[in-house]
């Protein structure tokens, strides 16, 4: 039995776009990360759902991995940090609100020119579910760029690698539980590097806006 | 069994480095024996691959020529590089500017860099070596904030960041490129053979977009511009020995990288189209920082600008193919060598005059004898002056662009012309000129200069007389590529 259905895959597939999209217009860092949180977890019931029929030991321990690491260590980790560093998380873009989601509306559409349309011979069923989650991938990529605080595009670069997820699962791209563990650990990594650095760049700059950092311009 | 021992001496030097308990030269006598058990395992490899044309242990470890020849930079460069970091960490810590805790934090990343890198070219598995290459991120974020100054904490900010976003978008074409493999058994192990003989299953256009993407994704990590941005802030607030394995060796790796799938998209789609697009990148690799390099104010960013060229021109000898692949393989290993070599004489007129402004260096013939004259080899090696083997693989490189490509050739004989005259006019004012500092004369040690003349006279002596051994696996490699 298909656990993942078209119906199913499309509740999440929009539910994952729709917490990029509120990561870009989000004032607040605390429910940035929470998006992330909620974003993480549809990517991990969907890994879920997508390997029932082929549950092995190690996929289930990738799954847990990936909700021990996206769901509740990166986001208790970036949560502890506005913790300590209340007022200075800076939340302001390079991009007004007006323009950032004309920036949005256009990247989204950008997904329906010719350039992407091949990416539908991956899984002709599922042309819908290709085109929001490489939708996905442009506005996470976008929200990296547009983000002047170091937490929110640590927050950009995480939700980027989701939204690849998101993409290659609806693709059927899926890896072995074992490349899928290893992808993980990285990120177990890479947030714990981040986390410091965010420390780091406040201890030296006073303040986590990346565009403060003015020191080697040319 | 070599490539084993290559891969499993880095580890346990990072397990006794992490071991050392309060003293320094535990932590230089370990890196000292890794480096030639390393050179060591690299030499059996080799001959190996020169036997065979590849070399395995087990299905996870493989090196094929191109591999060889990609592996030979790091564990050259490495080697070289692990006593220069003796030499440079013993100064800085006479300086007080360091103490035993930076030391050892700087060797076990020293050694993860490099498990990273080998891990990377040795790996069969396309999304393992994806996953080596960002372990190099990760291994090096800390050795470029090293002086934990603002701003070496801004280079690697930028440099986590860029390079993070550059390598999700390198997975994403991964992933595609990997589509034709996924109806294989779910437990196969997926290798860069098994891509390469499904890739004729591959859809054209889908191999297009995995292409573009691939050669953004790891081309970030090559520093071809215009993603290059990470790169000159990186290489040049890092300590001199990482500056030059990113610059000898990391960069390597990730065209490494673009040129493997290169080739798997070259039997979907035909050559033309990955040959245009490194054309493109290529020449703006050139063109961009032919401009800043004359007005560059700062010598290891100069040097950090010019990787950025000799990337370009490598990838402007991919695309035009032909001899310019030979020659673009050529160019891969002397640029290797010039350039950790003209960053180990930055690391040692730092030391001396504790600045990287070039206003601030003058008179490095006087000062520092033996740099100076490595500085000023270094200099006329790497604008590609004749005798040096870098003249010959930019002059084949752009002859064989010269018939299809002629209006692209001009233009980087142009911007080779502008490099020419911002480096002559940074290197005289650094070399020549009095001593007017005052600076104390004479070397900071010999572990600061013995590896950047050992890298300087291999370079030297592969240029005059190229070995038939390195030919062979040059040759062997290019028909890879192609």
């Amino acid at each position: 039995m298909h656990y993942l259905t078209p119906q199913i895959s499309l509740i999440f597939s929009t539910l994952i776009f729709g917490t990029v999209v509120l990561l870009n217009l989000t004032k607040k860092d605390s429910i940035a990360v929470k998006l992330y949180m909620l974003q993480s977890a549809a990517i991990a019931i969907l890994l879920l759902l997508s390997s029932f029929q082929k549950l092995s030991l190690l996929l289930l321990i990738a799954i847990i991995a990936t909700i021990a690491v996206k769901v509740v260590f990166a986001p208790y980790f970036f949560l502890k940090l506005i913790k300590r560093h209340p007022s200075n998380f800076s939340h302001s873009t390079f991009l007004n609100t007006p323009l950032t989601v004309a920036v949005m509306v256009l990247l989204s559409i950008l997904t329906q020119a010719s350039f992407f349309k091949p990416l539908i011979f991956l899984s002709p069923s599922s042309q819908d579910l290709l085109f929001i989650s490489m939708a996905t991938i442009l506005i996470s990529l976008f929200l990296s760029i547009n983000r002047k605080g170091a937490l929110s595009q640590a927050l950009g670069v995480l939700s980027l690698e989701n939204s690849i997820v998101s993409f290659a699962l609806f693709a059927g791209l899926e890896q072995s539980p074992a490349l899928q563990l290893g992808i993980t650990a990285s990120i177990f990594i890479w947030v714990t590097i981040a986390s410091i650095f965010t420390t780091m760049i406040f201890r030296q700059f006073g303040s986590l806006d990346v565009s403060s950092m003015r020191e080697l311009t040319e | 069994m070599a490539l084993i021992l290559l891969v499993i001496t880095p580890i346990i030097a990072v397990l006794l480095s992490l071991a050392v308990p309060r003293k320094i030269w535990p932590l230089e006598l370990i890196a000292a024996m890794a480096a030639p058990i390393e050179l060591g395992s690299l030499i059996m490899s080799a001959i190996s691959v020169l036997g065979q044309k590849s070399y395995s242990f087990g299905s996870f470890l493989s090196l094929d020529p191109l591999g060889t020849i990609v592996l030979s930079t790091i564990v050259v460069v490495g080697f070289a590089a692990s006593y220069y970091s003796i030499g440079y960490l013993r100064r800085e810590v006479q300086k007080e500017i360091i103490g035993f805790r930076r030391v050892r934090q700087y060797f076990v990343l020293f050694h993860l860099f490099l498990l990273a890198m080998f891990f990377a070219v040795t790996t069969t598995n396309p999304i393992l070596t994806w996953l080596s290459i960002e372990a190099t991120t990760l291994a090096t974020a800390f050795l470029i904030s090293f002086y934990n100054k603002p701003s070496a904490m801004e280079a690697a900010w930028k440099y986590l960041i860029i390079n993070s976003i550059g390598l999700s978008l390198g997975l994403f074409g991964t992933l595609l490129f990997l589509s034709p493999t996924m109806n294989l058994a779910a437990d196969s192990f997926i290798s860069w053979q098994v891509l390469l003989a499904n890739a004729h299953l591959l859809n054209p256009l889908l191999a297009k977009i995995a292409f573009v993407f691939v050669l953004i994704g790891y081309g970030t990590k090559a520093g071809l511009a215009p993603m290059h941005t990470w790169l000159p802030d990186a290489h040049s607030k890092a300590p001199s020995p990482v500056s030059a394995l990113l610059s000898g060796a990391l960069l390597n790796v990730a065209l490494m990288a673009i040129l493997r799938y290169k080739a798997v998209a070259d039997i979907t789609v035909g050559p033309l189209f990955s040959q245009n697009l490194l054309i493109l990148f290529g020449a703006m690799s050139v063109v961009i920082p032919a401009f800043i390099i004359v007005i560059q104010k700062n010598y290891k960013r100069l040097f950090a600008y010019s990787s950025i060229e000799h990337m370009g021109i490598m990838a402007l000898g991919f695309g035009f193919g032909g001899l310019g692949t030979f020659a673009a393989l050529l160019h891969m290993i002397y640029h290797s060598l010039t350039k950790s070599t003209l960053f180990f004489s930055a690391g040692n007129i730092f030391l001396k005059y504790s600045s990287t402004k070039i206003y601030n260096v003058k008179g490095t013939l006087t000062v520092l004898p033996i740099t100076g004259i490595i500085l000023l080899i270094g200099f006329l090696a790497i604008i590609g002056m004749p005798p040096f083997g870098i003249f010959m693989t930019e002059f084949y490189i752009l002859t064989s662009g010269m018939a299809a490509y002629p209006l692209v050739v001009v233009g980087i004989l142009i911007a080779l012309a502008i490099i020419f005259v911002g480096f002559l006019r940074h290197t005289t004012n650094m070399a020549l000129g009095p001593n007017i500092e005052n600076v104390p004369v004479g070397e900071s040690n010999y572990l600061t200069v013995i590896p950047a003349i050992f890298l300087l006279s291999l370079f030297v002596i592969i240029s005059i007389f190229l070995p038939e051994p390195v030919k062979s696996l040059v040759q062997q490699a290019s028909l890879l590529v192609k």
